[in-house]
């Protein structure tokens, strides 16, 4: 690599899986015992990152978060694992179908500072799997998704992208690129406790950007899963459960 | 106006699930009255077996091995507006997901991911899996199209073609494109068929809690005569599992005589690749676990007290 790399990594805070979510007026509610966390598939971006920078191939690692105050905990997260900076872009509110203005916000922060924008494959609550996409598309960059694997070249960067459990491509990438993670590319570290103290004294910078936020609500309603199946629930304590379904299973010539 | 299929591709070749996407459109062609196209987006793909006289076929002449997104995005949008579609429909796979969303930048429309069915009443409503599966986003198409849409594969019958019909085909020339090959496929080996022949298929999930207990999970497994152990996503994340036992989008399809789902939420990515099994049966003590929904018989139970006891049972019975 001729020059070190300057990278974004774009970090969505997520509810962690027991969150419980209502539905109030069509529209959806989470408890407000709910823990957030970093998203899954963003903790891996974030790991690719800091690899480059141990191996002192980076010149600075930000992270960015759009969404409410909340969201601080998740990038405060980031500084703890080693990111440099953190930034903020306070928008208030539920954006789970807009991936295309949490594209345009972050667009509207990177300023083409960066080489290398990384975030997850997709988000574990909304699972749009577009936001990556849309900023390559919005910018120009290029871009791939569900990297597995990636090496620096002098100029380029190449990416092994999953098509399936026996299936990839691999192929080059110039800079700049917007490169979007699949999980299995690493395991992402645990915060040491240098990192941890020195993120306590961290600045985390707020912006408010300047973009106009569409009422997508009018178009759009949530419901409990419709089920696809009629499922039998099998009751009775636990015993009987095991002799209906040994029964079930014996029907159905397995047993 | 028309609607536009864009095939999907999988071991470089079209991939059958696309006529699942062909009978989503001709559902909404009925209700709008529109024509349906298909463009198979690459010349070496086979593409010219999907023809017929219910469609036309437009097949861009650029190979797969020219691979590039942006590239593709630029082709296929001229495509669009020559056809002025206003429906766009792809097939949620890694290989579609990568650039169908980047199309809805340059045409102006908007893109909605990972759907899983369709009403077609005055408006067509498209519903999704959302807050990681525990809601369904139901969203009405407002009639300012051109709209974008990914499906799940398995979600929709896959179209019957009457009568193929060699003449439908368009081929579209690309000028001046860049001949260099651009990227290489790699194909694993799979040494592991056990998930291609078990009859019973035993699936582990996150709610198994460490790699101990995935021995519990093969000792389920070991009671049914011919059997396999699987897993989710997360579960082969964590090293529990290899990535060869992987079920769902990024992993494989099974289709054994029963499925039996243990600790499993039941993630739409996951739930695509059981769709074939004949029957599932799924284990988890969470009763709103979203995985009952696709399911015929389910345990609401604790998998660590079930498993044991039904071993126990299947022993005692077989003495």
């Amino acid at each position: 690599m001729d020059k070190k790399l300057t990278i974004l990594v774009c970090i969505k805070q997520v509810p962690d899986s027991n969150a419980v979510v209502h539905i109030n007026d069509g529209m959806p509610e989470y408890d407000d015992k709910t823990v957030y966390v970093i998203n899954r598939y963003d903790e891996y971006a974030l790991e690719e990152a800091l690899q480059l920078k141990d191996r002192g191939l980076t010149l600075h690692i930000h992270t960015v978060s759009v969404g409410p105050a909340r969201v601080q905990k998740a990038l405060r997260r980031s500084l703890e694992m080693g990111a440099d900076e953190a930034y903020h872009i306070l928008i208030d509110g539920d954006t789970i179908n807009t991936p295309d203005i949490i594209a345009q916000a972050i667009i509207q922060f990177a300023q083409h500072r960066y080489d290398i924008i990384f975030t997850g494959v997709m988000s574990e609550d909304a699972m749009n799997q577009q936001t990556g996409q849309l900023i390559a598309a919005m910018t120009g960059y290029n871009y791939a998704t569900g990297v597995t694997e990636l090496s620096l070249n002098k100029n380029t960067i190449t990416i092994t992208r999953e098509l399936d459990a026996q299936e990839s491509m691999v192929y080059e990438l110039q800079f700049p690129c917007v490169i979007c993670v699949q999980s299995s590319i690493n395991k992402p570290r645990y915060p040491s406790l240098s990192n941890v103290l020195r993120a306590r004294k961290q600045e985390i910078v707020m912006i408010k950007p300047d973009i106009m936020i569409p009422n997508k609500k009018t178009n759009c309603y949530f419901t409990v899963p419709q089920k696809t199946t009629q499922c039998q629930f099998i009751e009775g304590n636990v015993s009987q459960q095991v002799s209906q379904l040994y029964t079930i299973l014996h029907k159905h010539a397995v047993l | 106006m028309s609607i536009l299929v864009i095939a999907d591709v999988k071991n470089q070749t079209v991939n059958p699930s696309t006529l699942e996407l062909v009978t989503i459109a001709q559902k909404i062609a009925k209700q709008k009255n529109l024509p349906v196209n298909l463009l198979i987006p690459f010349g070496n793909i086979g593409g010219d077996s999907y023809c017929a006289s219910e469609f036309k076929t437009y097949i861009v002449n650029l190979n797969i091995e020219q691979y590039s997104a942006p590239t593709l995005v630029k082709h296929i949008s001229n495509i669009i507006r020559e056809v002025d579609a206003t429906y766009i429909i792809g097939l949620h796979t890694p290989f579609t997901i990568d650039y169908v969303p980047s199309l809805s930048v340059g045409i102006n429309a908007q893109c909605i991911s990972q759907i899983h069915s369709l009403e077609t009443r005055e408006s067509i409503t498209v519903i999704r899996g959302s807050h990681a599966g525990k809601l369904d986003q139901h969203i009405v198409i407002n009639e300012t199209p051109p709209i974008i849409i990914t499906i799940l594969p398995g979600s929709f019958e896959p179209y019957t073609i009457s009568e193929m019909q060699n003449n439908n085909i368009t081929t579209i020339d690309i000028p001046e494109v860049d001949n260099r090959v651009n990227c290489e496929f790699i194909t694993k080996e799979m040494t592991d068929k056990s998930l291609d022949e078990a009859d019973v298929i035993v699936g582990a999930g996150k709610g198994i809690g460490s790699q101990e207990n995935v021995s519990l999970v093969y000792e389920f497994a070991k009671v049914f005569p011919h059997s396999a152990v699987a897993g989710s996503r997360i579960v082969c994340d964590y090293g529990w599992l290899p990535y060869s036992k992987q079920i769902g989008i990024t992993g494989k399809s099974i289709s054994p005589k029963v499925y039996i789902a243990c600790a499993i939420s039941g993630s739409s990515q996951h739930v695509a690749g059981i769709k074939g099994a004949k029957t599932i049966i799924a284990i988890n003590k969470d009763p709103y676990a979203p995985i009952f929904n696709v399911s015929h018989y389910g345990v609401v139970a604790d998998i660590f007290e079930f498993i044991p006891q039904f071993i126990d049972f299947v022993n005692a019975k077989r003495r």
